[in-house]
């Protein structure tokens, strides 16, 4: 059959042609063989007949034509917004069986049969296992245990096929007694796992416990009879790499809601329609899979769009096919026949190592769940004895006033104990003079009437002939609890205004400064500016005056002391004692309760009134204490206290915290008349002044300045009247010069004396514990950065009024004045002039120091005559902080290790702000001076230490 | 002066909601609500011991509630420091207000239910505007040295009693603050029908009528044991008996005026402290509660009837 060669055949073979019939026509030949859809249309054409079919017979208009759409919209009848679908632009074809959005419903691949779903797609699929969830939502999915896949995934059909059931654990059957065991064993594991690890387990099943009761009475009966063993969740311990929390995992960097394939494969597809997906505001417009270029019954072309990988080629030449190594198959215990176990074992070389600090504890969560669960006794003691010397403070406590009396060596506590053996009310009277003072003031109001009449109090409180006529029981427990109180508080230091927070202990000035502006109690931002102008040194740069007025604030408002805060919540306990006295001796005076009535204003808010319909009493007139009190008192929030972060508040030395001193407070009337009796037998400040006086910390208290007076006094008088003031404030320069330096110099001869660091030495930002000494970062780098001569020292003419350069931005008159008066003071002589004064040896020195460490401080030397020569005569003998490094360093140079300082001096200087280095030189000054003047002072340096 | 029927036992109903810390009224007495230990509030038809709702939200007992005058809204206090405002129908919280430094301990509104008033053991009274969604007081009255334990309002006073031993009057309408010291500390307050009367239960067992014109105290009743318990007491609604728990499982009615003991209901005979009662706005009823339960005591013959 030679025809049958050329004969091409596709489609099903038709019926054999009967002999009797007649073929009508002749066979089609190929080229006019076209392929049509079911609508008849030609489904290729163009190009070869190879090119697509589309539109409306290949075009994109439509039965109608192009016919645009027509938008009509009136003010009745707005046009609805016209919502596209891709489907719109989609051919029929599209949505058919084959198309690209395919419209019927029919079962996904995952949930075809097989057979269904190699017919559909002509190829096997492979079907991955879904990985496990690392996204931001622990646990099993939901989903995944709501849609249950169709069939079992392999290793579970593998299981079923050996035998195992729903329900059971893995592994070899047991006996009963293992069985318990395993189980005992499991419920460890599991509370180990929900007190230690991240997630919870996902509901155990609770088989495990049925089965222990009812095993107790045929206990060892039956070895032989086996039990699957139960299930439970097996515990993977991770290997712990980093130092984070127990169980943290950080964020992952990928969105939430990335695909996580997104990142995965260098061999991706480029998706094109992803932007369309993304730009697209609709989210309903996606379009996914080939659609250009593929006919749908050609094979898919190879993805051109890929980007190509080194690794996917093959560059070696060796079979790529390993040698099939015969392995003996060993069947080993507990692994299924066919699979061997993991030879690599997965052990982390060396275990992470953790820095314990040396007190650590570690906690067993055991025996303590929750803080306020009872502690057993052992712990309890053991926690008691730990914290022993907390509660037992400094031990100031324990000595009673004869101790401490001797140990202060004081003669006069003996006379006043002498004349108390005579006074009858000996308890009160032993305690101290001052509780004397109290008993006598006590004597003299209980016996107010018979004063008058002329009955006589000695000092020593003996009444010669006119009785006190108190009840004996209430006076004696009244005198009982006055010396109680006397006897808790009378270590305290006699309370001074602002005397309880010591916020700047650091830097005395700074301090004084301090406790004056609170004393001051302003409130006004610019009459704090003002009032600290006055007080501060001239040296401080306008910077600094900012920040130190912050941090005073800032201070006040953290160390408000307690009077302030929290007054209203606490009451002190020597009144609570006197209430509870005064309860206690009143029921007994009277049997029937009568009521006592007691009004008082009180204003009902606005809104109270309102809501309860009625007028507001006097129309609303009524002085609010309240509102005055919130505005005293701004609400507790931890947002004020973040606001500090200026002084972060490491940096704040610990207040020393010292509490008012608590005295029941003595009846009003009798302290008027009492009072000038009270003052001469009594000096309790004296007493105690030596003690004071010892401490550092405390400064004594200063004087008021004329100007502060004038302050106080004018501060209740009305605008008008305070001309005088202001005229001290503004007008007249002399005279707010002349205490300044006073009082500097005055604190520098007491720092100098006591070996500290004399604060005019730098100015008040370099020794500000408070500000924050690291290097600049960010914008600041910038703004801070040191300029390129780094050595540069002196001839900056204004060094100690830095912060006029600051001052350009503002202009107000006063600052302007003080400006002026800033720059006279530059070009006063050296003389007058306050600041870090040096030792006068070291101003001879630098000319007897040896060539050697000349040459060091070359560089500085050059700059420093170069300058001098063009300085103004006037200056001449100026010392700058520069010069006396240089001297300083050479004088050291003998020594290796002060000469690797120097040099690391230099660097620092480089790279740090120009502040620092002041610092650190200023350092260097205080060792110096400590040097020079080590044998003078070695008694006091001690003292300032404690 | 009406005459006095004596009361029986009408319903006990076990609350299942641990501890009973306090009963009341609805506005009209038609239902009453418990507050439990649990954290919970219940609404119960007190007829049929009905339950109708639970109100779940607290973090920490409730220790008393007051039902709005439209009964639409329920106000709640708690140990957790905080009062919530319930919608009755649906059971939710419709405002939880927190400024109290420590657990409120009682809680009413006024007339019209535009304020609640609250006080706590922060020695705070509060005033809420609960109309609109403002979340802090209107007004804090600070006034007091010991725990609030009850507050009452009329149409212009608030009263707030106190451990401290005083009865404040707040007279709004004349800004005004009255303190009536009685000395022993106030475990309850009620207030006559009549608003002239204070009814104060101290914690030295002694009921004591006070009049608020004068602040006068006007009788005192003796016979229950209260010591150491939060003893509520009350009025009857016909002004003329005065009633009130006691340690010993037992209440006390008194007349008001004689202040002689006319009935001691023995609610139970093996102990159980009966801390906290209501009295019924019209009719002749009691409510109390002792341990897990509720009692419901009536003297009306319709009740009575009711259930026969």
């Amino acid at each position: 059959m030679d025809d049958e060669e050329y004969l091409h055949r596709f489609g099903t073979p038709l019926d054999p042609i009967q002999k009797d019939e007649v073929p009508a026509k002749k066979p089609l030949a190929i080229e006019d063989q076209i392929v049509k859809d079911e609508n008849g249309k030609r489904r290729f054409h163009g190009a070869f007949t190879g090119g697509f079919s589309a539109g409306f017979w290949n075009t994109v208009g439509s039965l109608e034509g192009w016919t645009p759409q027509n938008f009509k919209s009136s003010r009745a009848e707005k046009a609805s917004k016209v919502q596209q679908r891709p489907e719109d632009f989609m051919d029929n074809e599209d949505l058919g069986e084959f198309g690209i959005a395919p419209q019927g419903i029919r079962t996904r691949d995952e949930f075809a049969k097989d057979s269904e779903q190699e017919q559909r797609t002509g190829q096997r699929k492979r079907k991955l296992m879904q990985p496990q969830a690392d996204g931001p939502i622990p646990g099993v999915p939901v989903l995944e245990q709501l849609l249950r896949p169709v069939r079992d995934k392999v290793a579970v059909r593998i299981l079923k096929s050996m035998g195992w059931k729903h329900g059971q654990g893995v592994g070899p059957r047991q006996t009963r007694k293992e069985k318990k065991q395993a189980s005992a064993r499991n419920k460890r594991e599991q509370y180990l796992r929900e007190h230690y690890g991240a997630e919870e387990l996902p509901g155990r099943s609770d088989g495990a416990t049925d089965d222990d009761e009812y095993d107790a009475a045929e206990d060892e009966e039956d070895e032989d009879i086996t039990f699957a063993p139960d299930d439970y969740e097996p515990i993977f311990y991770t290997p712990k790499h980093n130092r984070f929390g127990m169980s943290y995992s950080g964020l992952s960097r990928a969105p939430v809601l990335s695909k996580s394939s997104a990142v995965a494969t260098p061999m991706q597809h480029i998706n094109l329609f992803g932007e369309l997906e993304k730009s697209a505001k609709q989210p309903k417009l996606s379009i996914r899979g080939q659609a250009f270029g593929v006919g749908a019954f050609e094979e898919e072309d190879e993805d051109i769009y890929a980007r190509d990988d080194m690794t996917r080629y093959d560059f070696s030449l060796a079979d790529k096919q390993p040698m099939a190594k015969k392995v003996a198959h060993v069947q080993q215990r507990h692994v299924i026949d066919g699979f061997s176990e993991d030879k690599a074992s997965s052990t982390l070389a060396a275990p992470f190592a953790i820095d314990l600090p040396r007190d650590y504890v570690p906690r067993n969560w055991l025996q303590r769940r929750s803080r306020f669960a009872p502690m057993d006794a052992k712990r309890q003691q053991q926690l008691a004895a730990a914290t022993e010397h907390k509660r037992a403070g400094l031990g100031r406590h324990d000595l009673n006033p004869e101790q401490r009396a001797q140990l202060l060596d004081e003669k006069h506590f003996k006379t006043a104990d002498v004349q108390s053996k005579k006074n009858p009310f000996k308890s009160a009277s032993s305690a101290s003079t001052q509780t004397k003072t109290k008993s006598l003031l006590e004597l003299i109001n209980a016996a107010g009437d018979n004063f008058t009449k002329g009955g006589i109090i000695t000092t020593t409180g003996e009444e010669q002939p006119a009785a006190v006529e108190l009840s004996a029981d209430l006076k004696q427990t009244n005198l009982e609890l006055l010396a109680k109180a006397a006897a808790m508080t009378k270590d305290l230091p006699v309370n001074t205004a602002g005397a309880g927070f010591k916020p700047f202990l650091g830097n005395d000035a700074k301090q004084q400064r301090y406790e004056k502006f609170l004393a001051a109690k302003l409130k006004d931002d610019e009459e704090i500016t003002l009032f600290l102008a006055v007080l501060q040194p001239v040296t401080l740069s306008l910077w600094d005056r900012e920040m130190e007025k912050k941090e005073f604030i800032q201070a006040a408002k953290i160390y408000r002391p307690l009077a302030g805060l929290m007054q209203d919540r606490f009451v002190s306990e020597a009144t609570v004692h006197a209430q509870q006295v005064e309860q206690q001796v009143q029921p007994k005076q009277r049997d029937k309760i009568v009521v006592e009535r007691s009004k008082s204003m009180w204003k009902p808010s606005a809104l109270l009134c309102k809501r309860y319909n009625i007028a507001e009493p006097f129309g609303g007139a009524l002085p609010d204490a309240e509102k005055e009190l919130k505005k005293a008192k701004p609400k507790m929030s931890i947002f004020e206290y973040l606001e500090s972060s200026v002084n972060s508040k490491t940096d704040f030395q610990t207040p020393s915290i010292i509490p008012k001193h608590m005295e029941p407070k003595p009846k009003p009337s009798a302290t008027a008349t009492a009072q000038p009796e009270i003052a001469a037998p009594a000096p309790p400040v004296e007493i105690e002044k030596p003690v004071v006086a010892a401490t550092p910390a405390k400064p004594a208290f200063v004087p008021k300045t004329p100007l502060e007076q004038a302050v106080d006094a004018a501060r209740d008088k009305p605008i008008s009247e305070k001309v005088d003031l202001f005229k001290s404030i503004f007008d007249d320069t002399d005279e707010e010069e002349e205490p300044e330096p006073q009082l500097d110099t005055k604190l520098s001869d007491m720092q100098a004396a006591l070996g500290l660091p004399s604060s005019n030495l730098a100015n008040a930002a370099a020794a500000n514990v408070l500000r924050n000494t690291s290097p600049p970062r960010g914008i600041f780098a910038a703004l801070f950065k040191p300029t390129d001569e780094p050595v540069a020292p002196a001839p900056a003419k204004f060094t100690p009024i830095e912060g006029n350069k600051l001052k350009i931005t503002y202009k107000s008159r006063e600052e302007r004045l003080k400006n002026d008066k800033e720059l006279e003071l530059a070009q006063v002589p050296t003389a007058e002039l306050y600041g870090p004064k040096m030792p006068d040896k070291l101003q001879t020195e630098p000319a007897s120091t040896s060539a050697a460490a000349q040459a060091e401080a070359s560089i500085d030397a050059k700059l420093q005559q170069l300058w001098e020569k063009h300085a103004p005569a006037k200056r001449k003998h100026e010392e700058w902080v520069e010069r006396v490094l240089s001297s300083e360093d050479s004088e050291d140079d003998s020594t290796d290790s002060s000469c690797s300082e120097h040099k690391k001096v230099k660097t620092s200087k480089c790279k740090r702000s120009h502040k620092k280095s002041k610092k650190s030189k200023s350092k260097k000054d205080k060792k110096k001076s400590k040097k020079s003047d080590k044998s003078k002072h070695k008694s006091k340096k001690k003292k300032s230490k404690h | 002066m009406p005459e006095f029927n004596n009361f029986n036992c009408a319903k006990t109903i076990d609350c299942k909601q641990g501890a009973v810390r306090a009963v009341r009224y609805n506005v009209d007495g038609t239902y009453c609500m418990s507050c439990g230990s649990d954290k919970k509030v219940k609404l119960w038809n007190p007829a049929t011991g009905l339950l109708l709702k639970t109100y779940g939200g607290h973090a920490d007992e409730v220790t008393d509630v007051a039902g709005s005058c439209e009964s639409s809204h329920i106000v709640s206090s708690s140990l957790d420091k905080s009062i919530i405002y319930w919608d009755v129908s649906t059971g939710t919280p419709v405002r939880r207000l927190r400024c109290h430094a420590g657990g409120v301990r009682c809680v009413c509104f006024n007339e019209d239910s535009s304020i609640a008033i609250s006080g706590g053991r922060d020695n705070a009274v509060m005033c809420w505007d609960i109309r609109t969604r403002r979340l802090d007081p209107v007004q804090v009255m600070k006034d007091a040295r010991d725990c609030i334990t009850t507050v009452l309002t009329n149409e212009h006073n608030i009263y707030a009693a106190s451990l401290d031993g005083c009865v404040r009057h707040y007279d709004i309408r004349a800004g005004e603050l009255t303190c009536d010291k009685i000395g022993e500390p106030i475990t309850y307050l009620a207030q006559t029908r009549d608003e002239q009367c204070l009814v104060a239960g101290c914690q030295d067992s002694v009921v004591r009528l006070l009049d608020c014109e004068t602040g006068g105290l006007l009788s005192e009743y003796k016979a229950h044991q209260g010591q150491d318990y939060h003893i509520e007491c009350g009025i009857l609604a016909s002004d003329a008996h005065i009633v009130s728990g006691s340690s010993d499982g037992h209440a006390y009615i008194w007349d008001l005026l004689e202040g002689k003991v006319l009935q001691c209901l023995r609610i139970s005979d093996n102990g159980g402290v009966v801390h906290s009662l209501a009295t019924h706005p019209k009719r002749q009823e009691l409510l109390f509660a002792r341990r897990r339960d509720m009692y419901v005591f009536s003297a009306d013959l319709q009740i009575e009837e009711l259930q026969l």
